[in-house]
């Protein structure tokens, strides 16, 4: 009752809301369309911002890198101290780090042997992460390996590990990494190890961020590559991520396309609820046309009803897309509660105003229908 | 004085090829405080008359006037207008809203209206036909005499000036029949309407103060 003198106030509203409740099966089932198209289009678009999270976090870590290895047209096998100087000076604000590399087999006391690439680099704390703890700042005369390799072959740190006759001291292990920075099997020496070797393999430039980073890539090859020679070979990873943020976009696009059919379905559902309901009532809606009830009244009705189903489907379908949204982030990020953010949860609001936007646009042709058709005709039911 | 005039009005419907003349220049005049009874064989015309006097249906040719003013050619929107504030409406199979109790069936056609509450009114009415204690009861918890007295109560709402009943006691059995006739026999006076009704029920005549017969669309 006090429901009734609340929408007293919006007659339209208590006779669509009445009129939802003759029908409660048939109601239900519209809401239940609804429900299940606003579960479509908002889970899968969480599961692309999942998707997009968990490959931006990735990529973390080594957007501001720029690497820049020997050019296909670089006549000199590697990169010049000279070269390195001058990647130096144009980048101003972050840190080169010029690496040497090569191959040994590493063997364990049992005698078991493993292939590793090895790095001659002084600043590894900059280009590696360590299993457990900090890195040595600077790289004298001890070595450092990857976990799992230390692992395998049974070595710890202090342990000593021979390259090139020389015996070097096992300072820590680094973190192996898999994703879009591989590291694995890896064996860093300070650069005198590999002093046969003049020149570099690898120079890695960790600038503040993705842009600086960018602008720092472009300025090299500006400086060492022209269109049709390229001395140096310059990959930022800010435009992996650029790349993948619009992979990402299209991605989301397409799954959202899909959603939005089963809510378009949903709408054809409803329109056909509200037609054959309005097709039932056609004498009831001759009486009110009859005692005086305007056209734009039984119009606004029966939209209300349509936006009734819509706004109750949308809501208890952004409720279910929420639990299967942080089943998804469960799933795809590891974190449930990483889905309460503005990425993943705008598709709760898209799902339902694309539901109540689906559900009036089908209520549109019954109430129009309804509302002029003539009293007289109507009446004969 | 008349309330509602039809002059030399006829209404022709084309169905399958054919002309059908469901009025032929009928005139017909109500006053308010008068019960007029229009019988007459089925598909005489007498649904289509009452369809004209109610503004529900426009004559294809002639001239309705409505309080003296002529309507013929107003929009629906005006007719819409004209029904809401002038004519109430009682059917043979009562037409209430199954979802609405009682009181709310007699504001129906007030509802819209928000800027006056009709609760008080819709009341009284239905006091008036018995009903005092059945204000919050739903059409299918009351007996078909019940149900047609809110339809009654429902068409005095706007306090209109002419009261139309299509077979009022179409579907009642006789002793209820009789006291919706009763009921509206005092309504007409008490309310000051003019009542016009159309009916196959040969006891109406007798609560009749004038009695149109129509036969073939014309009036006898």
């Amino acid at each position: 009752m006090r429901v009734s003198s609340l929408f007293r106030r919006v007659p339209s509203v208590l006779m669509a809301w009445r009129n939802l409740g003759r029908s409660r099966v048939r109601t239900a089932l519209a809401t239940l369309g609804i429900v299940i198209g606003v579960v479509a289009i908002a889970s899968l678009g969480m599961a692309g911002a999942a998707l997009q999270q968990q490959a931006t976090a990735d990529l973390e870590g080594i957007a501001n890198e720029v690497q820049i290895t020997v050019g296909e047209d670089n006549d000199a096998g590697g990169i010049e101290p000279e070269d390195v100087d001058d990647i130096r000076s144009l980048s101003t604000g972050a840190e080169v780090v010029p690496e040497q590399s090569n191959h040994t087999t590493l063997a364990s006391r049992d005698g078991q042997e493993m292939p590793v690439s090895v790095t001659g680099v002084t600043e590894a704390n900059v280009l590696y992460d360590g299993a457990d703890g900090e890195l040595p700042d600077r790289l004298r005369s001890g070595a450092l390996l990857t976990d799992e390799t230390a692992d395998q072959l049974g070595l710890e740190p202090g342990d000593p590990i021979e390259f090139d006759g020389q015996l070097y001291r096992l300072e820590g292990l680094i973190e192996t990494e898999q994703g879009f920075r591989f590291v694995n099997n890896e064996l860093v020496l300070p650069p005198e190890a590999l002093s046969s070797q003049t020149a570099y393999d690898t120079v890695t430039v960790v600038a503040d961020d993705g842009d600086e980073a960018q602008q720092i890539a472009s300025a090299i090859n500006e400086r060492f590559n022209e269109p049709d020679d390229e001395q140096l070979r310059v990959e930022s990873f800010a435009d992996t991520q650029d790349e993948l943020d619009s992979f990402m976009t299209t991605l989301n696009l397409a799954l959202l396309g899909i959603g939005s059919i089963s809510l378009i379905v949903a709408s054809v559902a409803i329109l056909n609820v509200m037609l054959m309901s309005t097709i039932e009532r056609r004498g009831e809606i001759g009486v009110l046309r009859a005692v005086g009830i305007r056209r734009g009244e039984v119009l606004r009705t029966i939209l209300i009803e349509a936006l009734l189903i819509g706004v109750l489907g949308g809501l208890l379908g952004a409720l279910c897309s929420l639990a299967v949204g942080l089943l998804i982030f469960r799933l795809l990020v590891g974190d449930a509660m990483a889905v309460f953010g503005w990425a993943s949860l705008q598709y709760l609001v898209y799902g339902f105003a694309f539901a109540v936007v689906a559900s009036v646009l089908s209520g549109l042709y019954p109430a129009w229908k309804a509302a002029n058709d003539r009293p007289v005709d109507a009446l004969r039911g | 004085m008349s309330v509602i005039e039809l002059e030399s009005v006829s209404k022709r419907y084309e169905t399958g090829g054919e002309v059908v003349d469901a009025l032929d220049c009928v005139d017909f005049a109500a006053a308010r405080g008068e019960m007029v009874t229009v019988i007459g064989p089925s598909g005489s015309g007498k649904s289509t008359m009452l369809n004209m006097i109610g503004l529900l249906d426009t004559p294809t040719d002639g001239r309705v006037r409505l309080d003296r003013q002529d309507v013929t050619d107003c929009t629906a929107d005006e007719l819409t207008e004209q029904r809401r504030s002038t004519i109430g409406f009682v059917f043979q199979d009562f037409h209430l809203l199954p979802m609405l109790s009682a009181t709310e069936n007699v504001e129906l056609p007030s509802m819209w209206d928000t800027s006056v509450d009709r609760r008080e009114r819709a009341e009284t009415l239905l006091r008036r036909v018995g009903l005092g204690d059945r204000l919050e009861h739903t059409p299918d918890e009351l007996s078909g005499g019940q149900r047609q007295r809110v339809a009654i109560a429902r068409s005095l709402i706007n306090e209109p000036d002419i009261l139309l009943a299509d077979e009022p006691t179409g579907n009642l059995d006789q002793e209820t029949g009789r006291t919706i006739l009763e009921e509206l026999t005092r309504l007409k006076t008490d309310e000051d309407v003019a009542i016009v009704s159309v009916t196959h029920d040969e006891q109406m005549l007798e609560y009749a103060d004038r009695v149109v017969r129509i036969v073939d669309g014309v009036i006898e």
